[in-house]
């Protein structure tokens, strides 16, 4: 069942300061014969307050150009900026630390800790970090998740999608410079799905949050103000404003080209 | 399906290694304590089997008392020379030796007794005359009365050489010098059985030192072709004991071997407390083995696997890994067993040559490391065939078991202990009441284990609040206490260890404190005269010195005591008779009291007891006693008062006119009081230089008393701890096994917690916290328990005299921080694998 379309963004165009740079990205894995290469020279920048979808076939290369923008993964060539820092060459301990400090993560599962209360599992990056969390913003973003009375419920009294909305309020709590959602409504049912898109709609267009999302569920994608399409570890092409119909209609054409550009990358 | 079982395990090699090491230490102990037994037992009689060799007949005293005696100089029940000749006179024998053996004393040059943890034996060099049993090295045999020879153990031991002048003296006897002569060895070139010193000397002279005089022998050793029931005859039927040579070999073969079985048992002991304490970490290795192959399991149960088939599956695991740790084990326990008699020889016995043996009980070793792996896989095998086949496409969370059944369990099987135990102190068992109290111990202790999941809860909260100062230590508190069974049993691993040693730390610290309060608190003494008695040497001192003692400035009294304390007897039964030159100063300094009549000048017939005595022996002031003394000598006495019932000054005292009766007429402790602002230590000096001829027997103050008289018990403590030590390594294994595998389960999470931004040294920490919980909670159960058990032994010796109950503070605290430290040390691997993870691998999907 499609989702019914997301309302038009509104004034996020009028920004153009780039939360996220990449530029000229290469990532390979294993050698010689065995070698895959997962990105061949993407650059790609996502803009502040603005949410992104990268959508692509599965072994696109999707989640391999988020986790290289997430400093979860290094890169063989090119460079990610968030902000102001330059990912590239940064040791662990620092790449740890901007994890902590600028990005937030919403994960498809294993999103909580089992061993924590809502509440707690939302303070996380603070409480690693040693840090508080704004008392105004925390209370703002836990009203509008609708969690003011789960916060003491442990995650396995709480439904998935309840889960995800901890997550989510996980993900926006320490008030990041981009949240990255990798699937975020992957295993939920279309109703909780909605719930957390709509959020994250929200959490951009109400409190100017940048969100990049990697999904293949085309209305999933029409959340976003941008698509961007990923096709055998590059972009292919861009969607602005995007509808449930117009990514599929996109899609239908990688998948068609799909096996010409498999069979030119051997 | 044993294809998979065997793929499994090829996938799962570092856990495998880990299981296997606990019963590869098991496995070897066991197996070593075998090996060293047995060996230890051929060495030994292989080194007695040859003392009488090329003896046909031995003949000694009937009694057994007799035999102890003869150290002392008991002259009774000894052969007399007499005998010789009618011996001699049987047909057959072509020659008889008389023997006079016995302890004696020597001095050093350096003023102290020589051999001060093995007694100096003397004998008649005669005795040798018709077998070539020792070895002569060089000089000449004693011939006159002032010449000896001696072992080159005892010119090791004392410094001397041939020519030197030694003084030699035994209780009976006073100080006589002789000159060394010559130097001879035992059979096999040794200089010593069991590190012992000894020498050589004339019929007449042995017999002045070891006989009062008498010319009697200790043993006859007869040579040629005789019947020993003739021998029998013709000295009087039964009136002594005849033996072949062959039968007094294998009767002193006998005695000895007693030491190296009560050896073998004591590492059997510790073999099987490890492989006990091994069975928790198999059990548990197994169950987190089934819990992460739950999904596998449940695909080949949905794949229609039978429940056999699993539970076969996972017992074939446990049957191979059995084998292989149990064989490796086994090889282990050799080598250790060799190792162990090796060190026991030479040091035990200084330098017995070791005739390695394996007994074919080592193969024990292999069933019970085999026996115990498959038995402790048991539980978890049947756990894993009762996975249901959905379970392979529903998600791994799995609820942590209720605990009801396991409390309830544990806490009926610790009643029925603690029931027994209490029942067993208060009497109420029928004459089985160490019985009861042992098993309600050892059922109480299977109790606990079983309510240690219920326990952990609050207890690991608890002691997580300790760590929960930071956000990475509150994780960690709540990572210990997720799933309590494990946590459970990987600490009972630990608590059964800590539980034994501080047991019998307890027993040894109120052992201690009861000796402590009777001396410190009561004894009116402040200086001691008294030695350390090691093996049969009884420490005494002259008489004489008690006088001089007396006269020294600052000294106000003094006390002494004599004792008898070997084949004394009251109206035939077995008694320990003390005496004192003067009783009334003497109960002044123990702090006793007189309760009727008067303990002033005693009479020679006179005796003195104390209440319970009295009472027990149904006995009142004037009635009469039958009293033989160690000499033999038998004389009624009469009871001419009686003692107020106090622990130091209990038991039968008579006048010091019957000292000359007594085993050793010497004393053997002083206690003297030191008048009231008189310099202690000035004092100490004093009494220490009229001591300075006094070989075996110094001066303590009263604080160096208690010290003296309870070192033993401290080394005895450390001895446990160090073989205990072999159980904690097993526990800390199951530790790093838990960690090891908890941190593969929580891959994701971990994955998950870097993700969002934990640093390496955060993980780091966060692991340790858990494994320092999961230490600590294991260490305060086992001291917990250990402390309850030293209780119970205390309590139930009360009546023996162990009347007070101490708790070892220092060990204690010790534990505690030693388990922090374990906890650290376990950490180590588990820790730096979750440090290392691989954060992308981690949080991608399958």
């Amino acid at each position: 069942m499609p989702l019914a379309n997301p309302p038009a963004p509104t004034g996020v165009l009028t920004r153009t300061r780039a939360a996220v740079t990449a530029t000229g990205l290469w990532r390979a894995y294993g050698s010689g014969e065995a070698q895959v290469v997962a990105l061949r020279d993407v650059s790609v920048q996502f803009t502040a307050g603005a949410f992104t979808a990268i959508m692509g076939p599965s072994g696109s290369g999707k989640s391999t150009l988020m986790h290289c923008l997430a400093g979860l993964d290094t890169t063989d060539r090119g460079t990610v900026n968030i902000g102001e820092t330059v990912l590239t060459g940064l040791g662990d301990k620092a790449l740890t630390r901007l994890r902590r400090d600028k990005i937030g993560f919403i994960f498809q599962q294993f999103n909580l800790l089992p061993t924590l209360t809502a509440e707690e599992n939302i303070l996380l990056p603070a409480s690693i970090a040693g840090a508080r969390t704004d008392p105004d913003w925390l209370r703002r973003v836990i009203d509008t998740l609708d969690l003011r009375d789960r916060l003491s419920h442990k995650p396995t009294e709480l439904s998935g999608g309840q889960q995800q909305r901890v997550a989510c309020a996980r993900a926006l709590a320490t008030r990041p410079e981009v949240v990255f959602a990798d699937e975020p409504t992957g295993n939920l049912d279309t109703r909780a799905g909605t719930e957390v898109l709509r959020f994250l709609r929200r959490s951009v267009d109400d409190f100017g949050q940048t969100i990049v999302m990697v999904t293949h569920d085309p209305s999933a994608a029409a959340y976003a103000d941008r698509v961007v399409f990923l096709a055998d570890g590059q972009i292919v092409d861009e969607l602005r404003r995007p509808t449930a119909d117009s990514v599929i209609d996109k899609m239908r054409g990688f998948e068609q080209r799909a096996p010409i550009a498999e069979r030119t990358a051997r | 399906m044993l294809r998979a079982t065997l793929k499994g395990m090829a996938s799962r090699k570092a856990r495998l290694v880990l299981t296997s090491l606990a019963i590869v230490l098991g496995t070897m102990f066991v197996a070593a304590a075998m090996v060293l037994t047995s060996t230890m037992d051929k060495s030994l009689s292989g080194l007695v089997a040859d003392a009488y060799e090329g003896v046909d007949g031995v003949v000694t005293p009937t009694s057994a008392d007799a035999q102890f005696e003869e150290g002392f100089g008991s002259a009774s029940n000894l052969i007399p020379a007499e005998a010789l000749d009618t011996i001699t006179a049987v047909d057959g024998v072509d020659a008889a030796d008389g023997a006079v053996e016995g302890q004696i004393n020597a001095i050093g040059p350096n003023g102290k007794l020589v051999g001060t943890f093995a007694p100096t034996i003397g004998f008649n060099w005669e005795s040798n005359a018709n077998q070539e049993f020792y070895g002569f090295q060089e000089g000449t045999e004693p011939a006159a009365d002032d010449e000896i020879a001696v072992s080159t153990k005892f010119l090791a031991d004392s410094g001397f050489d041939i020519g030197d002048r030694v003084t030699v003296y035994s209780y009976t006897a006073d100080r006589a010098e002789f000159t060394i002569v010559g130097v001879f060895n035992l059979p096999g070139d040794r200089d010593s059985m069991a590190g012992e010193t000894m020498i050589a000397f004339t019929t007449p002279a042995a017999q002045q030192l070891m006989t009062k005089g008498e010319d009697v022998y200790s043993a006859v050793y007869l040579y040629g072709d005789f019947s020993t029931d003739e021998v029998d005859q013709a000295l009087g039927a039964g009136e002594y004991k005849v033996q072949t040579g062959q039968e007094a070999s294998d009767e002193l073969a006998q005695g000895l071997s007693v030491i190296s079985s009560v050896m073998g048992y004591i590492f059997l002991g510790f073999g099987l407390i490890a492989v006990f304490v091994s069975v928790f970490l198999i059990i548990n290795t197994f169950t987190i083995i089934v819990a992460q192959r739950q999904r596998e399991l449940a695909v080949l149960r949905a794949m229609g696997a039978g429940r056999d088939q699993v539970v076969r599956s996972v017992l074939a695991e446990a049957l191979i890994v059995g084998t292989i740790a149990s064989i490796l084990g086994l090889g282990l326990g050799l080598l250790l067993g060799w190792g162990l008699s090796l060190a026991v020889g030479e040091f035990m016995f200084s330098g017995l040559a070791v005739q390695f043996t394996v007994p074919a009980t080592t193969l024990w070793a292999l069933v019970v490391g085999i026996g115990v792996t498959i038995l402790s896989a048991v539980v978890p095998a049947v756990r894993a065939s009762r996975v249901p086949p959905v379970a392979a496409m529903r998600e791994a969370a799995n609820p942590p078991k209720p605990l009801r059944t396991i409390t309830i369990a544990g806490a009926v099987v610790t009643l029925v202990g603690t029931a027994l135990i209490a029942l067993g102190l208060s009497d109420n068992l029928g004459g089985e009441e160490l019985l009861g109290i042992l098993s309600g111990v050892g059922i109480a202790f299977v109790g606990i284990t079983l309510l240690t999941p219920i326990i952990s809860k609050p207890l690991v909260s608890f002691l997580g609040l300790l760590m929960s100062w930071s956000f990475t230590g509150k994780l960690g508190k709540l990572n210990a206490g997720r799933n309590p069974r494990r946590t459970a049993i990987t600490a009972s691993a630990l608590m059964i260890a800590v539980a034994l040693i501080t047991g019998i730390a307890t027993i040894v610290s109120s052992l201690k404190a009861t000796t402590a309060e009777a001396l410190e608190l009561n004894l009116d003494s402040d200086l001691i005269v008294s030695g350390l008695q090691t093996g049969a040497n009884i420490p005494t001192f002259a008489s004489e010195r008690i006088d001089e003692l007396k006269a020294l400035d600052g000294v106000e009294s003094v006390g002494d005591v004599y004792v008898d304390f070997m084949g004394a007897e009251v109206d035939g039964e077995g008694e320990i008779l003390s005496s004192s030159q003067d009783l009334d100063a003497t109960l002044k300094v123990f702090g006793g009291t007189v309760s009727e009549g008067s303990v002033t000048d005693l009479a020679a017939d006179s005796v003195v007891i104390d209440e319970g005595t009295a009472e027990k022996n149904d006995l009142a002031l004037g009635d009469t006693v039958e009293v033989t003394f160690s000499d033999g000598t038998t004389t009624p006495l009469r009871i001419t008062a009686i003692l107020d019932g106090y622990d130091l000054t209990d038991g039968w005292w008579v006048s010091p006119e019957q000292i000359e009766h007594f085993a050793i007429p010497k004393p053997m402790q002083a206690y003297i009081a030191v008048t009231d602002g008189a310099d202690l230590l000035a004092v100490q000096a004093d009494v220490e230089d009229v001591l300075a001829d006094e070989p075996e027997v110094g001066v303590t103050n009263n604080a160096e008393f208690v010290e003296q008289q309870t070192s033993g018990l401290d080394t005895l403590v450390n001895a446990v701890q160090i073989l205990l030590a072999l159980a904690i390594i097993i526990a800390i294994i199951g530790v790093v096994n838990t960690l090891v595998l908890s941190v593969l389960e929580r891959t994701r999470e971990l994955g998950l917690l870097r993700a969002v931004g934990m640093t390496r040294g955060q993980a780091w920490r966060m692991i340790t916290v858990e494994s320092i919980i999961i230490c600590l909670f294991g260490a305060v159960l086992g001291i917990g328990v250990g402390i309850g058990l030293g209780w119970t032994v205390q309590q139930a010796l009360e009546s023996e005299g162990l009347t007070n109950f101490a708790l070892p503070w220092g060990l204690i605290v010790t534990y505690l921080l030693v388990s922090v430290v374990v906890g650290l040390l376990a950490a180590l691997a588990p820790a730096a694998r979750a440090a290392k993870l691989n954060v992308l691998g981690a949080i991608a999907y399958e």
